[in-house]
Parts: structure tokens; C-alpha cells; sequence
């Protein structure tokens, strides 16, 4: 058997201030074309290890692999080179606000584009159609020239996802990419993710909140609590006392639908 | 929940350097918060017998004097004082601090209070005591210096703590100080018998003299340009050095050390007022280059103040969209110019206005030192007692500091 | 063109298009300034450069007229961009169409506009509408540099750089010749004499009695804290005049209300050292003056700040005692007064900063303190004393600057 797509080793976070452990001694594989799902409570690092992976975040001590290349180690120029391959989509959307919706979705390829075209904002035509494209796909085609802060919250996520396409990206981090979207809106999100893992062959890594939502759209399921890796299986596996264990002894499930 | 996991703390030797860390930063942070309590009861029993004495020999003895007694009794009885006022009531410091003494049995007795006093001597005064934990004095007396407890009795009026009367006694003394030196009887009554004096000037601002009106349209142009030139050159300054003034852009040792220098430097500029820049400036290019001077003052003043302003902003901004470039792939300067720049572009126009309005205000104040424009007019006129003159003077400036105070403010409406 | 929107409407389009005459005459003004300047067409000294023949004006005005109304026949001027609106277009014909009706239509005292009934005719002939730019566009915005507006504004930005240069007599070279010499002052003031900080200079008296430095930081310090206490005494009470959600009920209230924003507005508006300048002649020379300017300009400040609180407190609680039967006095104590107090406070402490940089220069018309000695010295060019007085000054207003900061910050 190949080695697995990403391969995360002891990974360990402290941050400096306030001396938080946030990812305690974290092993784990993801093989190519997964659907992976993190689930744990807020606080419990599921952020911190979504951001050591394309290093946003600087993990103090382990190893990422990814492809077989140990991330940790590269140097910041040729860690952006790595990043442009991994796509990103966030809980707060993180758009340019005073910036249209093609803008936004420009930036996706500021990892391709050579700095004084980008300082320049000449982006090419090529790139304006891919673009365009990519906001067909996520079925926002006729707001493309609306200012990001014009959108709604929905809308805005599937500009972030057109963004994250817009890379090309061979995996996708989504933190809690629907946690701030109502029930509905969240499922058209997701749908969008799924269809990236199944037609593009993207492996992702989604944190979420709801465990009804990680059953329906993950492949595979792990559970960190207080940064420690807790359960690591398929989704059927969650029962109640796993829930219990994962989510502590008052919580009670919700479903989203 | 410490935050700390478990066995984290236990884990490592007991001697390791974070362990040390932990407990130095503890006990400093112990002493420091004693050492400010003191710090501020001392100045503020320093200040208050000052005053006093200022007071005394003001109206007793007809002089400015401080202290009245040698240093050294000076020196010892305010810290007695302090001693006295932290032991036996809740002293300024304390109460800055949210602070309280309190024994293990609630209210601390008179006994307590007085074993408290004399170890305050011996572990204030040489310091070392402090850095214990507890320090010294609150081991003697059994008592503790902790935030203060609920005791399910209604709180005593402000008038009736020691730290109340002493705020009270302070504010008294420091308006009959400032009464006293700043308000003479001959001032006070001529502030009623004189009032004619300015009759003139009020009448020209319901008559003003016409003849001087284009001549001083004409300044009131070099006023506004005087503004505009030294708000345009201070932000292509003060733009680039407000990035290197922003805390959170500045990481690293050096990053931090320019941040400090910077702001440093620029909190010494800003508290020269303008006018003091336009007399050094007016040294250095000369009186026949007035107006460039009042320029020159206005830019540095306002290079200062934008800097300010600017890296505050900076500061504030969202960190997300620099995470959300970053994760793209993108290199700095991409990341500068998406996630950075959008979001401070209105916001530092915005403060750009408010600075051309202030500018607008300094100039005609510039003036008159001498720095040209609209000011020097007034000057003149009120140096050579043309009252009627410096009044329509006085009046045209009035309206285009209303004029452009109330465009500046609807353009920044809009901005925001 | 009845209705209120249509008004509205009219009322942008005016607004916009005399904008755009008003940037036009602009540019011709600062074009023929520069012509002027730099061909001496008229040789006077700069205040007269816009000596124009008496034929001349009119036809400025016409021109500039003319220029208004082809930019904005033909592309997106800047008064439509700034209000916001455009010129729907089918093509450059129409345009131009529009731009020759458009002295049909408007210029015999704007019949067209006033016949039109919300369309004028020039618009209705030409095919063209004047219209609010929609939010949601479908084609890419150009590069505000590649419009018409853009570039006019950058033209307006260059002009006035250039032509405040001149007016201004910007000289680089006197800067870079004096440099030594301006130098030598900073050497001096940099090693600065504290000869007199504590002991009083006996060439340097005030009301017969010498003082030194301390003594006049001092009482500066008390100037400004005897204006900031005076001042917000004042002001407090005057606030709830000049706050229309307390007076706004009845005429009478409307009046006091108006009486007393003006009052803070002008009073405003008169910078301190120009009102230090109206008492020294009043009450003579001295503190006693620059106290009184302070105090006046710190009551129109505050006042106006306060009263700003007082009118964005949360209605809630107000209505809560109006509805328990209270009294308009009874509203403030209860309502309002709780809700303002932490924010008069930080307003309060902000005005004292800015009263102790004023007292350090006010002295400068015969206000009294610090500054009396700053420019004693600075007359008498001993550099070192200016030096030691400005670190001084520096000292405590950084000092004052960081403690009203840190009390602000606990305060809100
Ligand atoms: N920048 C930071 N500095 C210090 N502590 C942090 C920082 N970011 C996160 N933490 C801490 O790390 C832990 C994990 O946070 P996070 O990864 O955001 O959890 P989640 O995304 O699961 O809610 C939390 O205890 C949080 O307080
Ligand atoms: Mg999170």
C-alpha cells in the first residue's frame, strides 16, 4: 500500500500566551480523496489543527506530512508553494468586504500569480475565466461584480468555496465552515464540498459542529477533546456513550436537517 | 481549570526554567502591585502637603514655596503618612488596585492593623520582604491584601472612607491653589469694569469693515492651502511609518524595538504644540517664507498625530482576511495589499479629513506667529488695536472653520 | 415632479451639476493662476493674478458652464459620481444630442425641467435617463483612474498640489541652506539648561515675583485644571438645553434648544488662543486670561459633546419614567444621567489633556504660564533654556496625555 495523502505524527501545540496546550502528542493518517470530519467542542483545538497543516499556525513539536513531504520543516517561500495547493474555507467567511465577489474569488490564485501583477491587481484572462466559472459553479454568476459585504451569509461561504476552487486545490481545510449559516444554507454548503471531494478528487478536511451534519457528509470521523484525538472511525461508529465521551456527560444531540 | 493539562505542571524536574519563569513572574507581579499602592500613596500624600503649603505661603507669606520644611522631614512624613493610611484604612492605592485589607476572620482587628503597620517598616522599606509570598508584613499580621469581599452590609459613603476625604481634601486644595495663583482681584474686577473695552470687537462682527474683506478672502485662500499642503505631505509620511508603528505588524525583536522607538518619537512630537514647531521653523526659513513655515509646523504636528491615528486602525483590523490570503499561497506584499489595505483604505481617508479640519484651525493659530495666512492678519490688526478690523477678521474665520468642520463631518459620514 | 422623490431627485441632479461647475471653475481658476505664474500675463504680486478684464468673467463662467455640461453629457463626471448617479446611454450621438438640448431645456430659467414632470426634456428628447447607479451591477466596474471622474480628480489633486506650492512658496533649498543653522539651535536646545528649574530667574519676573520653571509648569497645570473644572461645571448643565431629546417638545424648547447649540457652534469655532487675545485686552495680561479663553472654549466643546451623549442615550429607560408619571427633570436625574455620567467623565479627562497643551502656548497673546517663559527665552535666543523649558512642557504633557488616557480607558 502507497503511503497515506497526509500523514500528521505527534503533533503538538502550546501557545505562548496564556501557556495553552492546544494539540496534545496528535496522530493521525488521511488517505487521498478522504472526507474527513473533526468534531469536538469549541476549544478542544479543532482550529489549531486545521491551521498546523498549512501552517498558519506554527505547531511547536511533530510532523505533517503531506505527500510525503514533511511541512514543518520547508521554508516560508516554498511552504507558499505547498499552500497554494490546499484550499481553505472559514467559519467567518474571511472575505474582502469593500471587494466584489470576482475579486475575492481572484485572490484564490494570488499563489500562482507573479507579485508585481498581483500588486498591480492584473490578474489574466485566463484567470477572470476561471473566475467567472467558478462562480457558475457555485451558482453565483450573475453577482459577480456585487461587493462581498452586499452578500448574504450563505452567499458569502460559496464565494469562499469558488476561492478555495479557484487554487485547484488537492485538499480543502474547512473550519467550521457552516457554523455560522442557518440550517438550509448549511446543507447547500456542504453539498458543495461534497461534490469537490467525489467529482474533483479533493481529499477534505472539515471540522463541524453538528454531529448529525459530520454522519451525512463524512467518510471518516475523528474526535478531539482538549486536544487529545478521542475516537477515530467510521461515522456509523458514534453511538450515545461515544458521544458522551466525546462531548461530556450533559450534552444531548441536536439534528440538523 | 488552570488551563494547564494534566500532569503538565507535575511532568517536568522541578527545577526547569519554566517552573522558575512562573514563580519569578508570580512573586515580581506580587511585589510590583504592592509597589504601585505605595507609590501612588505616597505621591498623592506628597501632592497634597505641597498644595497645602503652596496655599500657605501664597496668601500667608506672599511668595511661591513648596515644602516649607527640610526634605528629609518632608521625605519622612509622607511616607509615614502612606504607612499609616495603608494600615489603618483603605488608601488611595488600595482602592485604585481593588484592594482591601482583610483578616482570616473578616474585619481586621486594631491589634492586626498595628502589627501590620510596624512590619510594613521592615519589609517595604528594604524591599526584600515583598518578594516573598505572602510578603512579610501580611505573614506578621495575619492579615491579606486581596480583592475585596462582599460583606452583605451597605457600603459607606464615599465622604466617609479615608480615600474619599482625601480625594475631596485633594480637589479642594488644588482649586484654592489654582484660584489663587491664577485670579487677582484686579483681573476679577476688571473683568466687570473693562467689559466696554471689547465692545468694539463684538460690534465689527455685526458690522464688519468691508474694505479689508478681499484682501483677507485672498489669506484665508493661503489658509486653506497652508492646511491642505501640510495634510498632504504628512499622510505620504506618516502612511508608510504608521506600518511600522502597528504593534501587531511589527513582530520580532527589531520589529518591536522600531515600535517602540517610533511611537516614542512620535508622542514627543505631538506634545510640542504646532505653535512652538512654527517658531523653530520660522527660525530656520526665515520670516519672508511665512507661510512655509506655518506648512512646515503644521506637517510635522500632523505627521505625528496621523501616525497615531493610523497604526491604531492598523492595530484593529480583522485578522481573517490576512489568514484567508495567507492560505492561498500568497507572498507578503500580496497578502499587504488584499487583506490589509481594503480594510484601512476609508478609514484613513476618513482620519486624513479630520486631520485637514484640525489643520484648517492650527493654521489661522499658526499665524499668528507669524506663520502666514489668515492669522498673521489677525495679528496684526490686534497688535496695532484695529478692533473693528480684527473683528470681521475674527468673523471670516468663524465661517470657514464652521464651513469646513461641517463638510469634513458629512464626508466622513459618508466614509464610514 | 410632484411627488417628495421626484424633489429628492431634482434636488441630486442640481447639486451634482453644480458641483461639477464649481470643479471646472476650479481647474480654470488654478490654470490661469499657473498660466499667470509662469508667463506673467499680468505682472502683479500673486493676490492680484486673477485680475481678469471685465469681459473676462463672464466668459469664464460661460465656459466653465459649457465644460459642466459636455463632461457630463459625455462620460461619468465626478458630481454624478459623486451623488451616486449615472447617465443611462444608448450612444455617443445621443449624447451629444443630449448635450445641445440641453441648452434648450435649461437655460431659459430651466423650463424644460419644470415642464418635464420629472423626465426633463433634454433627457426625453435624447433618449438618455439620469439615474441612481444600481447596487447590484452586472459588468465590471472600470479602473476609477480609466473614468472620466477619476481622471478629473486626480487632475483636481495635481492642481491643487501644484498651485498650493506656489501660493504656499515651498523652497527646498532654503531648508537644505540653513540646515547648519537650524542645527546649531537644535544642538543647543538638545543640551538644555535646568539652571532655573527650581531657583527663580531674577531677569524674569512676573506681577513682581521671579519665578522659576517648576513654578510655572505648575501654574499652568492649575490653569488648565481650574478651566476643565470651571468649563465642564458649566457645561454640564447647559448640555440638557442643547439636547433635542430633552427640549424637543413644545416651541419654546425648540428655541433654547437652538439658542444653545448655536452658542456652543460659534463659540466652538473660535480657537482658544484667539479668545485668550479678546481677554488679555479685557482683563489685562496674564493667567487670569488665558484662563477665562480656556474655560470659554472648554464650555462650547463639552457642551457639545455632552449633549451629543445626552441625544444617543437608549430611549428605553426614558420612556420607563415617563410612563411612571415622571417629571422632565425627573427623567434626566433617573434616565438619562445613569446612562451619560461614565462617557462625561472620559469626555471630561480628554478636554483637561487637551487644556494642558493649550495653557503651555496660550501664553503667547497674554495668557500666562509656562509659555510666558518659553518665549522670554526664545526672545532672548538662550536655546538652552528653550530647551530645558520644552522638555519640560514635553514631560508633562506626555505625562497628563498617558494618565487621562489610562483613566479614560477604565472609565468606558
Ligand atoms: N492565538 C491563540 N493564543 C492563545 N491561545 C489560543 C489561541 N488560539 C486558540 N487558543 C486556545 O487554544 C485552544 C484551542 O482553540 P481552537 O483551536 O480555536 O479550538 P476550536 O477551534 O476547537 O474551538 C483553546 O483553549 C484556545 O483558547
Ligand atoms: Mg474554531
Amino acid at each position: 500500500m502507497a503511503n497515506p495523502y497526509l500523514v500528521v505524527e505527534n503533533l503538538t501545540k502550546v501557545y505562548e500566551r496564556g501557556q495553552v496546550v492546544a494539540l496534545r502528542d496528535l496522530s493521525f493518517s488521511v488517505e487521498k480523496g478522504e472526507f474527513l470530519v473533526v468534531i469536538g467542542l469549541s476549544g478542544s483545538g479543532k482550529s489549531t489543527l486545521l491551521r498546523c497543516i498549512n501552517r498558519l499556525v506554527e505547531p511547536t513539536k511533530g510532523k505533517i506530512y503531506l505527500d510525503g513531504v514533511d511541512v514543518t520543516r520547508l521554508s516560508s517561500a516554498r511552504m507558499r508553494r505547498v499552500r497554494r495547493r490546499i484550499g481553505m474555507i472559514f467559519q467567518q467567511f474571511n472575505l474582502i468586504d469593500r471587494s466584489t465577489a470576482i475579486g475575492n474569488v481572484l485572490t484564490g490564485r494570488l499563489g500562482y500569480t507573479p507579485a508585481w501583477r498581483a500588486l498591480l491587481g492584473w490578474f489574466s484572462k485566463a484567470d477572470r475565466d476561471r473566475a467567472l466559472a467558478n462562480l457558475e459553479r457555485v451558482g453565483l454568476r450573475d453577482k459577480a461584480y456585487v461587493r462581498a459585504d452586499q452578500l448574504s451569509g450563505g452567499q458569502r461561504q460559496r464565494v469562499g468555496i469558488a476561492r478555495a476552487l479557484m487554487q485547484e486545490p488537492e485538499l480543502l481545510l474547512a473550519d467550521e465552515p457552516v457554523s455560522a449559516l442557518d440550517p438550509a444554507t448549511s446543507h447547500s454548503v456542504m453539498q458543495y464540498l461534497e461534490q469537490m471531494n467525489r467529482e474533483d478528487g479533493v481529499t477534505v478536511l472539515a471540522s463541524l459542529h453538528f454531529l448529525s451534519l459530520a454522519r451525512r457528509y463524512g467518510t471518516r470521523i475523528i474526535a478531539l477533546k482538549d486536544g487529545q484525538l478521542v475516537f477515530d472511525g467510521p461515522p456509523g461508529a458514534i453511538d450515545d456513550t461515544r458521544f458522551k465521551e466525546i462531548y461530556g456527560e450533559e450534552a444531548e444531540e441536536v439534528e440538523v436537517r | 481549570m488552570t488551563g494547564y493539562p494534566d500532569g503538565f505542571l507535575t511532568d517536568p524536574p522541578s527545577l526547569s526554567w519554566p517552573v522558575v519563569r512562573d514563580a519569578l513572574a508570580r512573586r515580581a507581579g506580587i511585589a510590583g502591585r504592592h509597589l504601585a499602592i505605595v507609590f501612588l500613596d505616597v505621591v498623592g500624600l506628597a501632592i497634597l502637603w505641597l498644595l497645602v503649603t503652596y496655599i500657605y505661603a501664597w496668601y500667608g507669606l506672599g511668595s511661591i514655596a513648596y515644602t516649607l520644611v527640610p526634605w528629609w522631614a518632608f521625605v519622612l512624613g509622607v511616607v509615614e503618612g502612606a504607612a499609616l493610611w495603608e494600615s489603618f484604612g483603605r488608601s488611595l492605592g488600595q482602592r485604585f488596585a481593588h484592594r482591601e485589607l482583610s483578616g482570616a476572620s473578616g474585619v481586621p482587628t486594631g491589634g492586626q492593623r498595628v502589627l501590620y503597620f510596624i512590619g510594613w517598616h521592615l519589609t517595604v522599606l528594604p524591599l526584600v520582604g515583598l518578594f516573598f509570598d505572602p510578603p512579610w508584613h501580611e505573614r506578621l499580621s495575619g492579615l491579606r491584601l486581596g480583592p475585596p469581599v462582599e460583606r452583605g452590609e451597605a457600603p459607606r459613603p464615599w465622604y466617609r472612607t479615608s480615600s474619599g476625604l482625601f480625594l475631596a481634601a485633594l480637589l479642594l486644595a488644588t482649586a484654592v491653589a489654582a484660584v489663587g495663583v491664577t485670579i487677582t482681584t484686579t483681573n476679577l474686577r476688571r473683568l466687570f469694569t473693562e467689559a466696554g473695552r471689547t465692545a468694539k470687537f463684538w460690534r465689527a462682527f455685526f458690522s464688519p469693515d468691508t474694505t479689508i474683506l478681499a484682501a483677507s478672502g485672498r489669506d484665508l485662500v493661503v489658509t486653506i492651502y497652508m492646511a491642505v499642503m501640510a495634510t498632504a505631505f504628512a499622510v505620504v509620511v506618516a502612511v508608510p511609518l504608521s506600518f511600522l508603528a502597528a504593534r501587531n505588524l511589527m513582530r520580532g525583536p527589531v520589529g518591536r524595538l522600531v515600535y517602540t522607538v517610533l511611537r516614542g518619537a512620535m508622542s514627543i512630537v505631538r506634545s510640542i504644540e504646532p505653535i512652538v514647531w512654527a517658531i523653530i521653523f520660522l527660525i530656520w526659513v526665515t520670516v519672508v517664507r511665512a507661510p512655509f513655515a506655518g506648512v512646515l509646523a503644521l506637517w510635522v504636528h500632523s505627521i505625528a498625530d496621523l501616525v497615531k491615528l493610523y497604526a491604531e486602525r492598523l492595530e484593529a483590523i480583522d485578522p481573517g482576511p490576512i489568514e484567508a490570503i495567507t492560505a492561498t499561497g500568497a507572498g507578503r506584499l500580496a497578502v499587504l495589499r488584499y487583506a490589509v489595505i481594503p480594510q484601512i483604505v476609508n478609514p484613513y481617508i476618513s482620519f486624513t479629513l479630520y486631520r485637514w479640519d484640525i489643520n484648517i484651525r492650527m493654521a489661522t493659530v499658526v499665524g499668528v506667529v507669524g506663520g502666514g495666512g489668515i492669522g498673521q492678519r489677525l495679528y496684526h490688526y490686534l497688535t496695532g488695536n484695529l478692533w473693528q478690523q480684527a473683528g470681521t477678521v475674527m468673523l471670516l474665520i468663524v465661517i470657514l472653520v464652521w464651513a469646513i468642520d461641517y463638510l469634513s463631518s458629512r464626508l466622513r459620514a459618508k466614509l464610514a | 415632479m410632484g411627488t417628495r422623490g421626484g424633489w429628492a431627485a431634482l434636488r441630486r441632479r442640481s447639486l451634482s451639476f453644480f458641483l461639477d461647475w464649481l470643479a471646472w471653475g476650479y481647474i480654470a481658476y488654478t490654470v490661469m493662476y499657473l498660466l499667470n505664474h509662469y508667463w506673467y500675463t499680468v505682472y502683479v504680486d500673486w493676490y492680484g493674478t486673477l485680475k481678469l478684464p471685465s469681459w473676462g468673467w463672464p466668459l469664464v463662467v460661460l465656459g466653465t458652464l459649457e465644460l459642466a455640461v459636455w463632461s457630463r453629457a459625455l462620460g461619468r463626471s465626478l458630481g454624478l459620481r459623486a451623488f451616486g448617479l449615472e447617465v443611462t446611454c444608448p450612444s455617443l450621438g445621443r449624447r451629444i444630442l443630449r448635450a445641445f438640448l440641453w441648452h434648450v431645456s435649461v437655460l431659459p430659467l430651466g423650463i424644460g425641467v419644470w415642464l418635464g414632470r420629472g423626465e426633463p426634456w433634454h433627457d426625453r428628447l435624447a433618449g438618455t435617463r439620469v439615474r441612481a447607479v444600481p447596487k447590484e451591477p452586472e459588468r465590471p466596474g472600470r479602473r476609477a483612474l480609466a473614468t472620466q471622474w477619476g481622471a478629473m480628480a486626480a487632475v483636481l489633486l495635481v492642481l491643487t498640489l501644484w498651485l498650493g506650492w506656489l501660493i504656499i512658496g515651498i523652497n527646498l533649498q532654503v531648508l537644505g541652506r540653513r540646515a547648519p543653522w537650524a542645527a546649531g539651535i537644535w544642538r543647543q536646545m538638545l543640551r538644555p539648561d535646568f539652571r532655573y528649574f527650581l531657583e527663580s530667574d531674577p531677569a524674569f519676573a512676573l506681577r513682581n515675583l521671579p519665578f522659576s520653571i517648576l513654578d510655572l509648569m505648575v501654574v499652568t497645570i492649575f490653569m488648565a485644571f481650574l478651566a476643565t473644572v470651571l468649563g465642564a461645571a458649566v457645561a454640564f448643565p447647559l448640555s440638557f438645553f442643547g439636547a433635542r431629546n430633552i427640549m424637543g417638545f413644545s416651541p419654546v424648547g425648540w428655541a433654547v434648544y437652538g439658542l444653545t447649540r448655536g452658542f456652543f457652534n460659534v463659540f466652538r469655532s473660535i480657537e482658544t488662543i484667539l479668545w485668550a487675545v479678546v481677554f488679555a485686552v479685557w482683563v489685562g495680561f496674564g493667567t487670569f486670561a488665558g484662563v477665562l479663553a480656556l474655560t470659554i472654549h472648554t464650555i462650547a466643546a463639552l457642551g457639545k459633546l455632552y449633549s451629543e451623549q445626552v441625544e444617543g442615550v437608549s430611549p428605553g429607560p426614558l420612556e420607563a419614567v415617563w410612563a411612571a408619571g415622571g417629571s422632565r427633570w425627573q427623567v434626566v436625574r433617573y434616565a438619562v444621567l445613569p446612562q451619560v455620567v461614565p462617557s462625561f467623565w472620559a469626555f471630561t479627562l480628554y478636554r483637561w489633556d487637551i487644556n494642558v497643551r493649550m495653557a503651555t502656548v496660550i501664553a503667547l497673546v497674554g495668557g500666562g504660564g509656562i509659555g510666558d517663559m518659553l518665549f522670554y527665552y526664545k526672545n532672548l535666543s538662550d536655546w538652552p533654556k528653550v530647551g530645558a523649558v520644552v522638555m519640560v512642557i514635553v514631560a508633562v504633557v506626555w505625562t497628563m496625555d498617558y494618565l487621562s488616557g489610562r483613566l479614560r480607558e477604565r472609565i468606558t
